[in-house]
């Protein structure tokens, strides 16, 4: 069963305190809890968080599923998103995508068989102008190249 | 030519921090604001006709005078959750000038007497999250914000709150929703988010270069900053320029500039040996111009009104001759699926069916009567529903087919595309 | 009060009230699916539309108040148009499994579609597809195919039974409605959602695939499971009753009632009768009429009327109390007439909703009856009495819903110590069969059966009308205790008798039902 940190526990108790509305503090909970449950939200996190939060666990599971950062099932230790949106895939976005795939033998969405990688198509992460681009984990990598976009993969420890 | 209003520094490293901003004149804006009155920065604001730079151009100084006339505790919040494809100006100047963005944000919390403002960024801009959280703090440290700023008594508590990804969180109801917790879904209105915003209190939502372009005309005055733009929109705006040209970017020139200029002169024009297509010339929700139309096309609300399209959040996606147009109007459609929020019906299932249509044309399942009903389906779209997204996800789908009609029915036809020869399988393995 | 025109015609509404309650008031048809007048405005089916003169978008009816001199069209072509594609949009992911629908025959897609649909259905792509079968609780199964998520079912859970169970996940068309992963849909409201869901994505466990309710007549009537008296409808046909469903009333309900409460009709369909007059035999039961046999043992009450005890609980008519005083105090002038309250203790108790610890329909007009008659009687002088054989018959006019009385079993006990007992009720009890030789059971009419008033917990007189006969040969309480009098009564046959249920067809639909109760299992299917 999943339970906070104690460093987690105490960033949520704080995000309760810091809204005028208490449900204001799902969001940033999940965030904490996220990070902790390797990079995806499971239903006994929600329980856990509704328990430690006093808030409903179908509250919750409303805003955990509304959100797409928010993952539905366990992501690599990497999470490569690629923007395929109009202006990224104007500029070749949706073949850069398909480049990683491929060479990470990997179907979209899903996740590598070592666990290190999940490519993602997402939509527009406001990078339009340096397009084509991915975000890797918290990072943008932009104006790439499906060269360079795997050269930064294979770099990551 | 830029005309550089509020971008003058962007290039500057230092403007991000406290001490570049500072160096430049920042704040000083502020210690001038705060010895007017409220009505005085208003009727600034009002007399500048500073309209929304978020997407729907609406005047500011207006939506500030809507607010209740009491002393109701009210919220300002800036929406910072730029989601719209093709926009990346936010992101820009939150990076740069974030300094700039609270400057501008405690001036007009004081104009409408708000103690509480937060900016809402998206949850994906990680590195603008961590740049206003620290320039939050240095404004907290140097007394900008917090209790009797620059000792004008005025007190005001700025924060900020990250979003999770959801494009509709943009729309200022959605927005309100996401940050008292609930899914960003936009509310009912009547209520007026300025009598019934945020909690129920009165809320001003403006966009980030709104708020911003508060900072320039408080300082040189609202005469100064008609100087720029045209009669019905005034000022310099900052348009994020993509897709097939040169030099990709954000540009700030005066209202009323030529779109021709801003992707030829500013942004290079077309790469070698490709021809412009088409322009979509306000965010994707914008209607897409021809390229005789962008020829003619100025970049102001009016024009571009009467041209049928909009000025929208000024995100100007340039489409070369190489690209086909079902294609494309099937990422824009598929793009709107992923964002309806669900709530109303017409926009939930509307949006899914366009998609669908427009995958079954590509997919060589179409038929010819597929087109015009796409064209009935976005236009029982429009005007149905609680927000506009509805109306944005009907708008590209409207103009693709009238303009490009050809093209989707030689892919009704042919099962491959005009442009490419090759069908959607060979398009996308 | 602001006066406005609806489709030309001139109407008078209340300060703040929204156009779509004009419309309602004004008994005008207008589509729609989330509008409920017990829950908040959700504003997201879009059907409501309707033309404001002076704007120039159609405007929905539910978030729209009426100001003075609005002049509102819903008839226009526009608006017909815009409900028509609403409609549509409704039914593009909407399965058309009607046939198997539990919903058909009451669903508002259907009703609305054939009052304002477009008739010529356009979507030709494939469906979105959802789970069907899912097991919400005890009480409810979900498909969410079905489901056109117009989120009454969810503004329920939150505004009315607070209760929070539901909500609804993801988003734009992949939305759909659910509980969290292990929790059930389960509190004492539940089946309002069923009640208020427009189509048939949500279905209560009780009565699907019992019926098609085109084959169910409805009356009104009151529930009788306690003191509060929501006002319902019970549904039935000539096998028996089906279901009960709330009926708005502002003073004693809203638009709500309890899940326990609907379970009434279950004490008064015939295989929880009795069917017969019975007396106890060292042998076993012998069975009689039971006008004859309350007749034949009124010697047993007239020789000496000051030895008989009646016992009477909050469950019958104030104008049965009425008679049935009368004739004790009157006739006999006897005052030993005891009231019997299901657990005294939870007497006061309330959920603060609706349901009430007093488990009887009619305890005020029973409690006012007794004093108006000037009677004072506690419990326990009857117990005395019984064992100092000053009362020798004891005459029971017992509840209609025993399993709510936990007392049963040990009153039963306890008053079958007198030398004889009459126990009159209208539900058998499986107690029966432990009574003493000497005993005589008389069946009772239910509720459903006659008509008359019953007091709730706050004065309020209701009163209801008699729906069917079940069982032919049962009595009112007045009837019995006229008859126990010795005196002759009229009672007249009633044609209109419902017939048994058909037990082989009915075990067959009960194994069936076993049977799938592994695709209730969430996510089954």
């Amino acid at each position: 069963m999943f339970q906070l940190s104690n460093e987690g526990l105490t960033k949520v108790k704080k995000e309760l305190q810091r809204y005028e509305s208490k449900d204001s503090a799902i969001i940033p909970a999940l965030y904490v809890a996220q990070k902790e449950n390797k990079g995806w939200i499971s239903p006994d996190v929600i329980h856990h968080l509704s328990q430690v939060m006093d808030i409903a666990e179908s509250k919750i599971t409303e805003v955990f599923s509304f959100y797409t950062m928010f993952n539905k099932k366990p992501v690599g230790k990497y999470h490569v998103q690629v923007c395929c949106t109009l202006s990224c895939a104007l500029n070749g976005a949706r073949e850069l995508a398909d480049h990683l795939c491929h060479e990470l033998k990997v179907r979209a969405e899903e996740m590598t068989e070592d666990g290190r990688f999940t490519i993602s198509k997402v939509e527009c992460l406001g990078s339009c102008g340096t397009a084509p681009m991915m975000q890797v984990n918290d990072r943008y990598y932009e104006n790439l190249t499906p060269e360079s976009a795997m050269n930064i993969l294979r770099g990551l420890k | 030519m830029e005309t550089k209003l509020l971008s003058e520094h962007y290039h500057q490293d230092d403007f991000q921090n406290l001490a570049g901003y500072k160096k430049q004149g920042g704040y000083q804006v502020l210690a001038k604001a705060l010895k007017m009155t409220s009505q005085q920065i208003i009727d600034e604001v009002k007399a500048s006709g500073l309209r929304g730079r978020g997407g729907a151009g609406f005047p500011t100084g207006t939506k500030w005078s809507f607010l209740p006339k009491n002393n109701e505790p009210r919220y300002l919040l800036c929406n910072a959750d730029e989601g719209e494809p093709g926009t990346f100006k936010d992101r820009l100047m939150m990076e740069r000038a974030p300094h700039q963005l609270i400057e501008g944000m405690i001036i007009s919390a004081f104009a409408i007497q708000s103690a509480k403002s937060y900016v809402y960024i998206r949850g994906e801009y990680n590195e603008p999250i961590r740049i206003v959280e620290k320039a939050l703090r240095e404004a907290y440290e140097a007394g900008f914000l917090g209790k009797n700023i620059l000792g004008s008594g005025f007190n005001h508590e700025m924060d900020i709150y990250a979003g999770a990804g959801a494009y509709i969180c943009g729309e200022e109801t959605g927005m309100i929703s996401s940050l008292e917790g609930l899914k960003g879904q936009p509310k009912l209105k009547p209520p007026f988010p300025a009598v019934q915003g945020y909690l129920r209190k009165p809320t001003i939502v403006n966009n980030v270069e709104t708020l911003a372009a508060v900072v320039p005309i408080i300082k040189d005055g609202a005469a100064a900053y008609k100087k720029f733009g045209t009669e019905k929109s005034p000022g310099t705006k900052l348009f994020s320029l993509s897709g097939n040209v040169v030099r990709p970017g954000n540009y700030e020139v005066p209202l009323g500039y030529p779109l021709k200029d801003l992707i030829y002169k500013l942004g290079g024009g077309m790469k070698p040996g490709k021809k412009l297509k088409a322009v979509i010339p306000g965010g994707s929700s914008a209607p897409v111009l021809n390229a005789i139309e962008a020829e003619r096309a100025t970049m102001d609300y009016e024009c571009l009104a009467q041209m049928g399209s909009m000025l929208g959040s000024g995100a100007v996606i340039v489409l070369d001759d190489s690209n086909c147009m079902v294609d494309m109007l099937g990422n824009l459609t598929h793009f709107y699926h992923h964002e309806s929020c669900g709530q109303c019906t017409p926009c939930r299932e509307g949006t899914g069916w366009l998609n669908k249509i427009v995958s079954s044309i590509m997919e060589g399942r179409g038929r010819l009567q597929d087109i015009d009903l796409l064209v009935k389906v976005a236009d029982n779209m429009k005007g149905r529903t609680i927000c506009a997204l509805s109306d944005a996800a009907a708008l590209p789908v409207l103009s693709f087919v009238q303009k490009f009609r050809d093209e989707f029915e030689y892919f009704v036809r042919e099962g491959r595309s005009k442009v490419r020869g090759i069908s959607y399988a060979q398009m996308h393995h | 009060m602001p006066k406005c025109t609806i489709n030309g015609q001139e109407v008078v509404v209340k300060d703040g009230a929204t156009i779509i309650e004009a419309i309602h008031h004004n008994n005008q048809k207008i589509a729609h699916y989330c509008w409920h007048p017990g829950l908040s405005v959700a504003g997201v089916c879009r059907l409501c539309m309707v033309e404001i003169e002076g704007n120039p978008r159609l405007q929905i009816a539910c978030n729209t108040v009426v100001s003075e001199g609005m002049k509102i069209n819903n008839t226009s072509e526009k608006v017909k148009d815009a409900a028509k594609w609403g409609l549509d949009f409704h039914l593009i992911n909407h399965p058309l499994d009607c046939p198997i629908c539990d919903q058909a025959g009451e669903c508002g897609l259907q009703d609305q579609y054939m009052e304002f649909g477009k008739y010529d259905p356009e979507m030709a792509e494939r469906k979105v597809k959802k789970k069907k079968v899912v097991d919400l609780g005890p009480t409810v199964v979900l498909d969410t195919e079905r489901c056109i998520l117009c989120s009454r079912c969810v503004r329920f859970t939150d505004e009315v039974s607070k209760t929070n169970e539901l909500g609804i996940f993801n988003r734009g068309d992949r939305s759909e409605i659910g509980t969290f992963d292990g929790k059930e849909l389960d509190n004492k409201y539940s089946l309002n959602t069923v009640d208020i869901c427009p189509v048939g994505a949500l279905t209560s466990k009780d009565f699907r695939f019992r019926q098609r309710v085109w084959y169910l007549k409805d009356a009104q009537s009151i529930c009788t499971g306690c003191s509060t008296g929501c006002n319902v409808k019970v549904y039935f046909n000539k096998e028996g009753l089906f279901r009960v469903k709330p009926v708005f009333n502002e003073k004693v309900n809203g638009y709500w009632m309890c899940d326990e409460g609907r379970d009434i009709y279950k004490f008064v369909n015939k295989n929880a009768r009795l069917l017969k007059g019975k007396k106890k035999k060292p042998t076993g039961f012998e069975e009689f009429f039971p006008g004859a046999l309350a007749k034949d043992i009124s010697s047993l009450v007239t020789a000496d009327p000051g030895k008989v005890a009646f016992v009477v609980t909050g469950q019958f008519t104030n104008e049965e109390y009425d008679q049935v005083f009368s004739l004790w105090t009157k006739k006999w002038g006897s005052k030993n007439i005891f009231h019997w309250l299901n657990s005294p203790e939870k007497q006061n108790e309330f959920d603060g909703l609706l349901l009430r610890g007093d488990r009887n329909p009619n305890t005020q007009g029973l409690l006012k009856r007794l004093k108006d008659f000037g009677i004072s009687t506690q419990w326990k002088d009857l117990i005395t009495k019984i064992n100092t054989h000053e009362i020798d018959t004891v005459v029971v006019a017992g509840p209609e819903n025993p399993i709510w009385f936990p007392d049963f079993k040990e009153k039963l006990a306890s008053l079958a110590k007198a030398k004889s007992l009459i126990w009159m009720q209208s539900s058998n009890h499986p107690e029966f069969e432990n009574v003493p030789a000497g005993t005589y059971l008389i069946p009772l009419k239910s509720f459903v059966e006659k008509e008359g008033t019953f007091t709730n917990y706050s004065g309020l007189d209701q009163k209801f009308s008699k729906v069917t006969t079940i069982v032919s040969e049962a009595l009112t309480l007045t009837e019995a205790c006229t008859l126990l009098a010795g005196e002759n009564l009229m009672i007249r046959p009633d044609p209109n008798v419902l017939i048994a249920a058909h037990p082989t067809a009915d075990r067959v639909t009960l194994e069936h039902r076993k049977k799938n109760e592994f695709v209730f299992r969430r996510g089954a299917l």
